[in-house]
């Protein structure tokens, strides 16, 4: 494995993962979310990691991705004319020094693990090294976003980056127990991702019909 | 563990009343008074097999451990059984008051359900074998009489609890504090051990007064001294026999009785007189009593008089006890028994006052003693009783006090009891003209605020008598002073247990 | 201390031995299973034969487990699937809290027919209710047997899901919205868990309790990864300042629920934390002080928040937040503290969750039948209340008294272990923690008192509550009513061969 492809797969997935996070068309989020699922499914491959790699594509992109897709009512989306676009749209713009009072927890959190890597021996390679990425980029939008939907991506950014980084201090030995809690962390991941896709659908639909009422009840008393 | 019984059987004769009382239906009138009366009758019965077995030299104890190193402990000795028969007996005097005063009134249900309970509590406290025990059962009396004091249920009642709850809530978590503190220090302490704070030598005496300071001050609340007595007078809003029960046995009593076990069985008088603490209790109590009888003498309305009355009444108690030597003992705690007996009278006759002819205040009490003599013969007898003049009760109390004052060199005390004598006469006495002497509504002169005619007699027979009753036995308290298990007898009895090592 | 915890026993990776173990994991799961198949409410005499004969077959195994643990001290397996293996173990500790979870849960659950019928109606996912306390128990129960860090993964996050899924059963927008932010929160906390546990993995390559004890060293690693699982752990246990999601989560939720969440749920993390610390930074006093000031944070917060509440849920909400500063306070006195103060500490930080347990889920269902039976959900609106006197006002009482740390409460003898702990570990601070904590706590739960004493309020349509409701609110606070005189036996399970302080 040349040092370059490295490289490249761990840019690759910061950049992915990026793109997912800061994307306010939020169908489009999604789509960068898949396509990251699938480049992280490429990084466990390249390490050797096959299982990790097809579960990944499983969970992480199929699945997680259909149940965002769902959250998002994508239906709807394909037949909706273009203008009318709003309801897959963050509202909430973002500003500059919002975005950097939200960077200082995620820093805090970041320069806390290097200090505690660095006394962990094993030089740094693409795993650690984009894991650290993820989780300060998953961290900072966390904080950032309100959206729901936003917020559950951070979540899963986050998760995988720790995942990377528990396979690359594993190495290789204790495989199992490695493999074990990254697979439970996968899972988990997935069932919260559905429950809360699930949820957002639910709250959006009872959030509409509430505001329907709310403008029939003023209709009616106009 | 000789006869563990006949102390739970005591507790449990109230305790398990509650329940019963709170699953009866509240039309279910004569099925609970029976019930109430026939638990307060045992309840006598029991107590009274305990002082004869004490007399015959048995000894009951029951206890269980609740964690290592803190014990559950029954305890049955001279002083806590005349607690506990101070309280069982005028329980069934109030139960019986009680059962006439509440009638047709809502909620009975809940009030003889707490009421049970309450006594439950007392029982408890007088019972207790060491400090843990005690305090159990004094933080259940608090609980159990909050419901009590609130039972009207308006804004100035529920006020009234709060002001109680804050008071005595907080009072019991010092104690709590200082209880747990001396734990950490000497482990359980058995009533009676007196050696093992006395053994600890002079190192430890800094803390040990630090720790009887705050103890003090966690059952001063309930004992109402100057300055933790404002709850007192507040609580007077409460239904008549639950202010006597408060005033006579109960809450007030529970911290003064808690003052007597600090000083007796737990830091020894000899101890306590070695840190100097004694003369610290006997500035408290001056104090307590001569604040008490002047903010008494101020009152325009008759239960409040009563109330600062008792705060001031209390203090004897504790006055009795810091005069080292065996007088002031016997003086402290005969009076614990007598101001009980006359302080009970005293409230029921104003609540018949209030319940036959609506008086709350004391210039509408003229010629009442034509209307109610009963009444009013019980009412002379407690306040004379309180006046300390013979035969009655009080001038018990007083004589021994001041013998007590004389063999602990502390000729002062006689002066405060003289003065606050005075300050007692200055506030009865015009009580008493008012009743016998004044022209009122029964000679023909205005209208009483709101008369009702409860019973055949003066009034309804549930209240009449429990005050005869009561009134009595202050009388005999005091001329029969000298037979076997009169109060003076037990305080002697106690007295010579503690006295002699 | 780590021997308390009872991780150093042989591992027996005999699949035999470990049926009891497996029997008492997967009976709660079948249980919920046929609750949801044949549900209560409509065919209740099948799914009440087969429900009896799978519990029966549950404490069967957990009374035998008890045997063999009380007999033979710790026992321990080795769950190996493929390469990977299992740790898990139980002792006396283990077995107190697999009781706890058993009794708390049975008792909501049991309530729950009753309460879906009358107050629920038909809305909902109602079937999902058994299943998911099926599965809640049976994490907690691994949560409590996990003897290394994957097992507690697991554990925490079946935890985590259950109980979100849990809140939002009722289905409406308040319910949803406070879920989701609840499953954030929670999927955070196990991310923050999860990199912790990461890190322990990467330093020692290895994820059993017990070896890691053995080998973690003090440096960065350990102390990053600690300060990780804690934030998480805290986040899940709702420890101050992390607390802000507990109170709209509980107000939506389903009565039977809110019991289950208060009373074990945020205990899981607690119990994860104080394991991890006892077995990873022993002697990190300074950390502990931190946390214990969070804690006493906690109490002072969260009481004054339950003082503020309008609503009745939230009083018992918040009030949550406050108990469980007490445990961090415990927490605090375990680590770093000499071994004398560390076993009164242990005692009485697990008394103290066992305590809370009931006595929060006894109070959270009586405020469901008051709720229920008066209509209304303001604390203003029970004016009045106590006239009826229900018995759910009663059950609410007793509850709190456990609460408050009153005697003779299981509370107040955790309190009582507590300030023993404190005052001899020096902690002065964490006695005012106490001191104020009782106080708030007092004050919230009698400003309810207050108000169900009014008596010149209107008059409230009570509705029937059904008995079965009324019954296990009242079992459950008068359990926690009792353990404060009983506490002796489950300390001595904590005292078992393999878990003696």
């Amino acid at each position: 494995m040349p040092p370059f492809l490295d490289a490249l797969l761990a840019l690759a997935m910061v950049a992915l993962a990026t793109l997912a996070l800061l994307d306010r068309q939020l169908v489009r989020a999604c789509a960068w979310f898949v396509a990251f699922a699938v480049s992280v499914a490429l990084t466990w491959w390249s390490v050797g990691f096959i299982w990790l790699a097809l579960l990944e594509l499983l969970l992480g992109a199929l699945l997680t991705g259909a149940f965002l897709f769902h959250a998002l009512d994508i239906r709807q989306w394909a037949s909706a004319p273009r203008g009318r676009l709003a309801r897959w749209r963050d509202p909430v713009p973002l500003t500059w020094q919002r975005a950097l009072m939200r960077l200082l927890p995620a820093l805090a959190v970041l320069i806390m693990l290097a200090i505690a890597l660095d006394n962990l021996a094993g030089t740094p390679g693409p795993l650690l090294v984009g894991g650290m990425g993820l989780i300060g980029l998953g961290l900072w939008a966390f904080a950032l976003h309100r959206h729901l939907l936003r917020r559950l991506l951070a979540f899963n950014v986050i998760g995988t980056g720790i995942f990377l980084i528990l396979m690359a201090l594993v190495g290789d030995r204790n495989t199992a127990a490695g493999h074990g809690l990254v697979v439970t962390g996968l899972l988990v991941a997935l069932l919260g991702t559905a429950l809360g896709a699930l949820l957002i659908r639910r709250l959006n639909r009872l959030d509409g019909r509430r505001i329907l009422d709310v403008a029939e009840a003023g209709r009616s008393r106009a | 563990m000789s006869q563990a019984w006949l102390p739970l059987a005591t507790l449990a004769t109230s305790l398990l009343v509650v329940p019963v009382i709170f699953s009866l239906p509240e039309g279910a009138w004569r099925v609970r008074t029976a019930l109430n009366l026939g638990a307060a009758l045992l309840k006598v019965l029991l107590v009274a097999m305990m002082v004869w077995g004490l007399y015959q030299g048995q000894s009951y104890q029951f206890s269980f451990t609740i964690v290592r190193g803190v014990n559950f402990l029954f305890q049955v000795d001279a002083l806590g059984l005349m607690f506990a028969g101070l309280s069982s007996l005028l329980w069934l005097a109030t139960t019986v008051y009680a059962i006439g005063y509440l009638e047709d009134s809502p909620n009975r249900k809940r009030f003889f359900g707490f009421f049970s309970l309450c006594v439950a509590s007392t029982v408890g406290i007088a019972l207790a074998g060491n400090l843990f025990t005690f305090l159990l059962f004094y933080e259940l009396l608090t609980l159990s009489t909050y419901p009590l004091v609130v039972h009207r249920g308006h804004a100035k009642a529920l006020d009234a609890g709060t002001t109680y709850l804050r008071y005595t809530l907080t009072g019991g978590l010092v104690l709590l504090f200082g209880v747990v503190a001396l734990h950490v220090m000497v482990g359980d302490v058995t009533f009676g051990e007196r050696e093992m704070l006395a053994d600890l030598g002079p190192d430890a005496h800094g803390l040990l007064t630090v720790l009887f300071l705050i103890m003090l001050l966690g059952l001063g609340v309930k004992a109402a001294l100057v300055p933790l007595h404002g709850w007192l007078p507040r609580a007077m809003v409460a239904p008549a026999p639950v202010s006597a029960l408060l005033h006579a046995v109960a809450v007030v009593k529970a911290g003064a009785f808690g003052i007597v076990r600090l000083v007796y069985d737990v830091y020894g008088i000899g101890l306590t007189y070695q840190l100097g603490l004694l003369t610290l209790l006997a500035v408290i109590a001056t104090v307590t009593i001569l604040y008490g009888s002047v903010r008494a003498l101020a009152q325009q309305e008759l239960k409040p008089r009563l109330a600062f009355s008792t705060i001031s009444q209390v203090s004897y108690i504790v006055l009795g006890i810091s005069l080292f030597g065996p007088f002031g003992t016997v003086a402290g705690l005969v009076h614990l028994m007598h101001q009980g007996l006359m302080k009970v009278t005293l409230f029921y006759c104003a609540g018949n006052y209030a319940e036959e002819l609506g008086i709350h205040r004391i210039d509408e009490l003229n010629g009442a003693g034509r209307r109610m003599p009963l009444t009013s013969i019980a009412f002379t007898v407690g306040a004379l009783g309180m006046i300390g003049l013979p035969p009655v009760a009080g001038f018990i109390s007083k004589w021994y006090l001041g013998m007590g004052a004389v063999q602990a060199n502390m000729q002062w005390a006689i002066v405060v009891l003289v003065a606050s004598s005075l300050l007692n006469a200055a506030y009865f006495l015009p009580v008493l003209y008012r009743l016998w002497f004044l022209r009122g509504p029964s000679h023909g002169v205005g209208e009483w605020p709101d008369e009702r005619h409860l019973g055949r007699l003066e009034t309804s027979g549930w209240l009449i008598w429990p005050a005869m009753a009561t009134a009595l036995f202050s009388l005999m308290a005091g001329l029969l002073a000298g037979v076997p298990f009169s109060p003076l007898d037990l305080a002697t009895f106690v007295t010579a247990e503690e006295y002699t090592p | 201390m780590i021997e308390w915890l009872g991780l150093h026993t042989a591992y027996s990776n005999q699949f035999s031995d470990s049926l009891l173990v497996l029997l008492v994991l997967m009976v709660p799961l079948l249980m919920g299973g046929v609750a949801a198949f044949w549900r209560p409410q409509r065919r209740w005499p099948v799914s009440f034969v087969i429900l009896m004969a799978l519990l029966t077959l549950g404490l069967l195994a957990l009374f035998l487990l008890a045997r063999q643990i009380l007999e033979h001290g710790s026992q321990a397996w080795l769950i190996e699937l493929g390469p990977l293996a299992l740790h898990w173990r139980a002792n006396g500790l283990t077995l107190l809290l697999l009781l706890l979870t058993q009794i708390v849960t049975l008792a909501s659950a049991a309530y729950a027919p009753a309460y879906l019928k009358s107050e629920v109606g038909r809305g909902g996912a109602q079937a999902w209710l058994w299943p998911l306390q099926g599965v809640l128990t049976t994490s907690l129960s691994l949560i409590w047997l996990a003897g290394d860090l994957l097992t507690l993964y697991i554990g925490l996050e079946l935890m985590g899901l259950a109980a979100v899924g849990l809140m939002l059963l009722p289905g409406r927008m308040e319910a949803l919205a406070a879920g989701m932010r609840y499953l954030l929160l929670a999927l955070v906390g196990s991310l923050a868990f999860l990199l912790g546990v990461a890190l322990l993995l990467g330093g020692w390559g290895r994820l059993d309790l017990a070896g890691l004890a053995m080998l973690a060293e003090p440096g960065p690693v350990l102390w990053v990864s600690v300060a990780l699982l804690s934030a998480g752990l805290l986040l899940k246990a709702a420890a101050f300042p992390l607390h802000a999601w507990l109170a709209p989560v509980h107000s939506s939720a389903w009565t039977p629920v809110s019991a289950l969440h208060a009373a074990l749920v945020v205990k899981g993390s607690f119990f994860i934390a104080v394991q991890l610390w006892v077995v990873l930074v022993p002697e990190a006093k300074a950390a502990a002080w931190l946390v214990g000031a969070m804690g006493g944070a906690a109490v002072l917060w969260g009481g004054v928040l339950a003082w503020r509440s309008v609503k009745l849920k939230d009083v018992v909400a918040w009030s949550t937040v406050s108990q469980l500063g007490y445990l961090l306070l415990g927490f605090s006195l375990l680590i770093g503290t000499g071994p004398t103060v560390a076993a009164v500490a242990w005692e009485g930080t697990w008394l103290q969750l066992a305590a809370h347990s009931l006595a929060k889920a006894g109070m959270f269902l009586a405020t469901g039948n008051l709720i229920f039976s008066t209509g209304e959900s303001h604390v203003k609106g029970l004016a009045g209340a106590s006239r009826r006197m229900p018995l759910s006002l009663l059950s609410f009482g007793i509850a709190s008294i456990s609460l408050i740390g009153l005697p003779p409460s299981g509370g107040f003898t955790a309190k009582w272990l507590l300030l023993h702990a404190a005052l001899e570990a020096g902690y002065l601070p964490w006695l005012a923690a106490l001191a104020l904590g009782t106080l708030l706590s007092a004050a919230y739960v009698f400003r309810v008192f207050r108000y169900s004493f009014v008596e010149d309020a209107e008059p409230l349509d009570y509705r029937r509550v059904p008995w079965s409701m009324e019954f296990f609110a009242m079992i459950l606070a008068l359990a926690s009513l009792l353990l404060g005189l009983v506490a002796e036996w489950p300390l001595l399970l904590l005292r078992a061969p393999g878990g003696e302080p």
